[in-house]
């Protein structure tokens, strides 16, 4: 019975994936290339940063690397407070 | 705890040249290859060789925590104030009037910014690897 449900779970999260595909790409299947081609036609002129990976995470999205760094705040006091024994540290 | 002279003279050459080049990566973050996080890493590995040459760690878990707290209290204050100049969230402060070396300065900012919270975090996170093994 178990295995039935994982077999069911698994397949369910497969066709969310393809509808997400589909929904994405439309028709073909190939890659399209809009926002890459706005990057690198755009890109200097919109955020004056010659390296098109700063452009993107700290213009185009700035809201996701500040919420990256609070994921690398949180791990490290999650760490500090897991491991860490002397509660006179802390 | 004592290591050997070898890796302690190296790791007195090493030192300036490693902290210099961090700091090298992240003001060119944006106009060549590098950036905050990667220079911030190279900072932290640096405090490592510190650790190497004088063997105990001057700074304690506590007051690094708290650092890193307030380092991430100031980059959504920084980044909040392009709501006050042009009324867009999440941007860059400066309009796109301004010229490349005017804005360049919020990308600046914001890599210190991002640098120094993750020479902070990893420090931390040495401090506590060393702590336990110490004890």
């Amino acid at each position: 019975m178990n295995k039935i449900r994982s077999v069911f779970v698994i397949g369910a999260i497969l066709f969310l994936m393809l509808q997400i595909l589909w929904h994405i790409n439309g028709d073909d299947m190939s890659y399209n290339r809009l926002s890459q081609d706005y990057y690198i036609e755009k890109g200097l002129e919109e955020t004056s940063s010659k390296n098109l990976v700063t452009a993107i995470y700290l213009d185009y999205r700035l809201f996701d690397s500040f919420f990256e760094t609070s994921t690398l705040l949180i791990a490290v006091t999650g760490i500090a407070f897991m491991a860490i024994k002397d509660e006179d540290l802390l | 705890m004592r290591y050997s002279k070898i890796l302690i003279t190296i790791s007195r050459l090493i030192l300036p040249f490693l902290l210099m080049f961090s700091i090298y990566i992240i003001i060119n973050g944006d106009i060549s290859v590098g950036g905050g996080f990667q220079g911030g890493v190279i900072m932290a590995t640096s405090y490592l060789l510190y650790y190497f040459i004088i063997g105990e760690h001057p700074f304690s878990i506590n007051k690094m925590l708290k650092l890193d707290k307030y380092i991430f209290i100031a980059l959504p204050v920084v980044i909040i104030i392009s709501l006050f100049m042009r009324g867009q969230y999440f941007t860059n402060a400066f309009s796109m009037d301004f010229p490349y070396e005017v804005r360049r300065l919020f990308l600046l900012v914001l890599n210190l910014i991002i640098g120094f919270k993750v020479a902070v975090g990893f420090v931390s996170l040495f401090i506590v690897f060393l702590e336990e093994g110490n004890s």
